[in-house]
């Protein structure tokens, strides 16, 4: 009998896995449930080149999957549910598929707080189509208002000022980028910003929107002050994809709790990307990996767990061990954090000179967890090979 | 096995140099080195293949031999 493996998930998480299960199980048919009317697209360019037009659309797709495209199977729907039997999904659309394994690999969406939602010049940026929104809203020089000081709120940011519109960027906290960087670098990215002429708003808080026939046209802040906008762009974080696991037994604690192999709760069901939170043992310690090279690898971790699983292969099972990674690209600076630091109870920064930029190190228990630099690629990607060879040792120790 | 770069694209992230540092190199100024000859060892090929196909931004292509 020939097994079936569904995939649910059309983004890198999703797109690694189905790859490598089309290369390692050959007699198996693959759905791959994907919930995006796009082929499978590089994200981390949305906020950065594509937002700065120096790239389109074709440049952001990944590359096509390889092998008998006759035992794969795409459907563009998105999955409603898990059956209780653990067993099937139901789709979008109400069709059922059951399965032999799943992967779960539906990563996270937008958070959009209730204020600002219903109002037209008002977006998000998770997706393609989000992008492409606010790029076209860009051609009449609209008068731009960020809401949020991280990561998409920053990248957005710096691209709208790189294209020459006005921005103001609204921030509760005190400081820029705070949770990704842990805040090791003092006031350097208030300082990289304000230098390029984004207003900032710090310790502001957003009360509503000021709305003309139904498109915003201002910012009302909790102290009285309304800021014009023409064009409002949100980065409030996300949220893990796992509305439809509900009531499938399939646990969830912000995200699908998995152990160190990516399997989840229920047998033969495993998860990979942004929606999985499973036990690292670079680290020990679950956590949620919401950035691109994560997701590549985990997804390919996951399907060979699973090709294992299905195949009795045993050499394919391995534990999914992972110094995380993601960069920002703001005003040409290359900004780059390797590791885990939160949690840290140590941060040094370097004088030393042997980096061109600023460069911390994080500790936790004299160890050494976390490294984050500015146009310091070298050293930095040396100190990620340092996490990972020390956490070796120790484990082995 | 041979490594073309895409230089319009790549902008020095070192996501291949985390991977398979003995074959990638980015420097300070974010320029990506890429070893001429790649030794014949199935692991370290394998890392490359690996690192091809986790760049975010698509720059790296592989060409077998």
């Amino acid at each position: 009998m020939t097994h079936r493996i569904v995939v649910a998930g059309g983004s890198l998480a999703g797109h690694s896995a189905v790859a490598e299960l089309m290369a390692l199980v050959p007699d198996a048919d693959v759905v791959w449930v994907t919930g995006e009317r796009h082929r499978a697209y590089s994200k981390p360019a949305l906020s950065k080149e594509f937002m700065q037009a120096r790239n389109e659309i074709a440049d952001l797709m990944l590359p096509g999957i390889e092998g008998d495209l006759g035992r794969l199977r795409i459907v563009s729907e998105s999955c409603a549910s898990l059956d209780p039997s653990g067993q099937s999904v139901v789709l979008g659309n109400g069709e059922r598929i059951g399965f032999d394994q799943l992967l779960v690999a539906t990563g996270a969406r937008a958070r959009m707080p209730d204020i600002l939602q219903g109002v037209g010049g008002v977006f998000p940026l998770r997706t393609l189509d989000d992008a492409v929104a606010i790029r076209e809203s860009l051609a009449g020089k609209p008068k731009v208002v960020v809401i949020g000081g991280g990561l998409i709120g920053c990248e957005l940011a710096a691209s709208m000022r790189t294209l020459g519109l006005e921005v103001t960027l609204v921030e509760q906290l005190q400081s820029l980028l705070e949770r990704p960087f842990g805040g090791a670098f003092g006031t350097y990215f208030l300082d990289l910003h304000r230098d390029n002429g984004v207003e900032l708003i710090m310790g502001g808080m957003v009360e509503r929107l000021a709305v003309d026939n139904g498109w915003v046209a201002g910012v009302k802040l909790a102290d009285g002050t309304t800021i014009d906008a023409q064009l409002v762009v949100v980065g409030a974080g996300s949220e893990p994809c796992t509305h439809w696991l509900e009531g499938s037994g399939v646990a969830v604690d912000n995200g699908v709790v998995c152990d160190t192999y990516l399997a989840t709760s229920r047998p033969a069901i495993f998860a990979a990307g942004d929606v999985a939170r499973w036990m690292n043992p670079v680290y020990g310690i679950q956590m949620r990996v919401e950035h691109w090279t994560n997701a590549s690898a985990q997804g390919r971790a996951a399907a060979r767990n699973m090709a294992a699983a299905l195949t009795g292969r045993q050499e394919l099972r391995k534990a999914f061990g992972d110094v995380p990674y993601f960069w920002s690209d703001q005003y040409g600076q290359k900004i780059q954090m390797v590791g885990w630091h939160q949690g840290h109870d140590h941060v040094e920064l370097d004088r030393s000179g042997e980096a061109p930029g600023p460069l911390a190190r994080f500790y936790r228990d004299g160890r050494l967890v976390a490294a984050a630099g500015i146009n310091a690629p070298r050293i930095v990607m040396k100190l990620r090979r340092q996490i990972e060879e020390e956490a070796r040792a120790l484990q082995a120790a | 096995m041979k490594i073309i770069v895409d230089r319009q694209r790549c902008d020095g992230n070192g996501v291949c140099m985390g991977i398979a540092p003995e074959v990638f190199d980015v420097d300070d100024d974010l320029y990506l080195h890429v070893a001429e000859n790649i030794p014949e060892d199935p692991e370290l090929r394998a890392r490359v293949r690996q690192s091809i196909t986790s760049c975010p931004i698509l720059a790296l292509k592989l060409v077998e031999d």
